[in-house]
């Protein structure tokens, strides 16, 4: 994951890595069963959280915690003096941000957190020293996973988050459809993606498949086993990324993902028109997420 | 042995041909070439036509191959009367219909209608779909075949296809360098199975799913990819039942001498490696 390119402005971004993200559940083990049948991450058996799942080298990227009131989104920070400088910058901006506690880091399987609040209220945690595996992943059938992508949040108060995102965390505006922002933080083209809506949450969270082959086999996989497809098999035209948005446990939404752009470092952000096919450029229609209808959507 | 060099045209019967110009060229996206009192001639490459429609009995159904000249054209005539297959020989209106020089027609083992031309006509004009499909052109049939294993022989052993994979005892068999132009299909009767044109990337295959699906067309097989020739698919049906693929990526046999046929189960997973099912 190492980056040989270097952004004008900030110099360098203090992102380093989407490291996991944590799902508040209900019932975790229909969670559990969704985790490993359908979408095929590997079960870690640990002592500490017992629904927590790899998806390649990291030691985890997806836990069902069932004390958790939110979901929240992992982001590894580059060291300890940019955490520092970020938890200033918070302050004086007025965002809600406390240190987690010793258990509270050992929940999430890294050595210092910050818990993070955007304007909207969804929950970021900027994390250090996030924990990798000696060993190598090994999934529960063969979904060709190839790691934690991506995640689309919602936003109801777009300028305030991007300031949180942009200003404070280093994060780039890569192209933008209406309002939806993506986020770029290493190569790719996006790593967060902020929609619009009236709510805080999570729009998806998307692993990345190995190839083409991989994202439609996965979903045929899905639909014979009744699981109901959202939005996809679909392509999109912002990022080239093909796509299966999967209803996961829970009204969470899962994604496949493949074919996901670099950018070039002299890339400026593009408009692209509020409608289906700057989402979709194949012609999929999304059902039930209002966040990915341009015809409902702000 | 009768040498193919290509594929040239099929030829459809229709009880309607305002129906079948609309499929044509509003789904498929083909363009007219020319539209002659009761036919109508529908090109998708730089050729002037590879698809005929004509007032007439749906079951009327014939595939043109292309050979060498005219002396081929009567060597292959002499080979098939020999082997008691009996030869028509195309009358100079008939060759003026067909858009070529000279043409033989007979039936294959199963009794398929084949026509072998020569000097089949091609266009000046460029070729500008009436939709934006991305076909790049007419590429392969499907043959019905009342018994693989004869038709097999006569296509290699007669005409020089040879076998390129094998899905269960159903040869797909090519004539040049691509994988197969000749797809044999089990069934009871004679006929074509389907008509294949080639698109420009993956992105046209999903793209005229979710269009052809937009429009009620019957889609029939995929978006899917088929394990043998690796080529991503999408089948749908079009007018008087015929069915239409789409396709991208079919591998071309680069070594001609060394290929050798690979055997696959007849089950589901040889026809689509993605896993969608066969619905017609």
């Amino acid at each position: 994951m190492t980056s040989t390119t270097h952004w004008s402005t900030p110099s360098r971004c203090p992102l380093i890595q989407l490291c996991y993200i944590r799902l508040a559940v209900q019932l975790p083990q229909q969670a559990a069963a969704f985790a490993t049948d359908i979408l095929g991450l590997q079960h870690v058996p640990n002592d500490l959280e017992p629904f927590l799942y790899r998806s390649d080298g990291r030691y985890y990227t997806l836990c069902f915690a069932t004390g958790a009131e939110k979901p929240s989104i992992g982001i590894e920070i580059a060291d300890t003096q940019e955490l520092d400088r970020i938890a200033d910058a918070l302050g004086k901006d007025g965002f809600r941000a406390r240190e987690a506690t010793e258990d509270q880091c050992a929940q999430r399987f890294v050595r210092r957190a910050l818990i993070v609040e955007d304007a909207t209220g969804n929950e970021i945690d900027l994390v250090l020293r996030p924990a990798l595996s000696g060993r190598r992943y090994f999934p529960s059938r063969d979904a060709g996973i190839t790691g934690l992508q991506g995640v689309g949040l919602r936003s109801r108060a777009m300028k305030d988050d991007l300031k949180l995102w942009t200003t404070i965390l280093g994060a780039r505006i890569t192209d933008r459809v209406g309002e939806i922002t993506y986020l770029g933080i290493d190569r790719m083209h996006h790593r967060v993606v902020l929609y619009p809506s009236d709510r805080a949450g999570l729009v998806y969270v998307s692993y990345g498949v190995e190839s083409l082959d991989a994202l439609m086999q996965n979903n045929y996989f899905a639909e014979e086993r009744q699981i109901n497809i959202l939005h996809g098999p679909g392509r999109e035209p912002v990022s080239g990324q093909m796509f299966v948005r999967l209803a996961g446990p829970e009204s969470y939404v899962f994604s496949y993902g493949y074919g996901l752009a670099e950018v070039e470092p002299d890339h400026r952000p593009r408009q692209f028109t509020l409608e289906a096919s700057s989402l979709c450029e194949w012609g999929s229609q999304c059902v039930d997420i209002a966040e990915l209808q341009p015809a409902l959507a702000g | 042995m009768i040498e193919l060099k290509d594929l040239s045209y099929v030829r459809f019967g229709t009880s309607n041909l305002e129906d079948a110009e609309s499929f044509a060229t509003k789904c498929l996206g083909l363009q007219v070439g020319e539209q002659s009192g009761k036919a109508l001639y529908l090109r998708s490459d730089d050729r002037a036509h590879t698809l005929c429609y004509f007032e007439g009995d749906p079951t009327e159904q014939t595939v043109g191959f292309e050979v060498e000249d005219e002396a081929r054209l009567n060597a292959a005539a002499a080979t098939l009367d020999q082997l008691g297959h009996p030869v028509h020989a195309g009358t100079p209106s008939e060759c003026g219909l067909r858009k070529v020089k000279a043409f033989i027609g007979f039936k294959d083992p199963t009794g398929n209608h084949i026509e072998l031309v020569v000097r089949p006509e091609r266009s000046g004009k460029r070729y500008f779909a009436s939709r934006d499909a991305g076909i790049t052109g007419f590429s392969h049939v499907g043959l019905f075949t009342t018994d693989p294993a004869r038709d097999e022989l006569f296509w290699t052993q007669v005409c020089n296809a040879r076998v390129s994979d094998r899905i269960g005892d159903v040869a797909l068999m090519r004539v040049n360098a691509i994988h197969h132009t000749i797809a044999l299909a089990p069934g009871p009767r004679s006929g074509v199975h389907h008509v294949n044109h080639q698109v420009e990337s993956n992105d046209d295959v999903l793209r005229s799913y979710y269009h052809l699906s937009g429009q009620r067309v019957p889609i029939v097989f995929g978006p899917g990819r088929h394990p043998t020739s690796g080529a991503r698919f999408l089948y749908f049906r079009g007018p008087d039942g015929m069915v239409f693929e789409y396709s991208i990526g079919v591998d071309e046999i680069e070594d001609e001498e060394t290929h050798r046929p690979r055997q696959f189960g007849f089950e589901p997973s040889s026809f689509c490696m993605w896993g969608s099912k066969r619905n017609w």
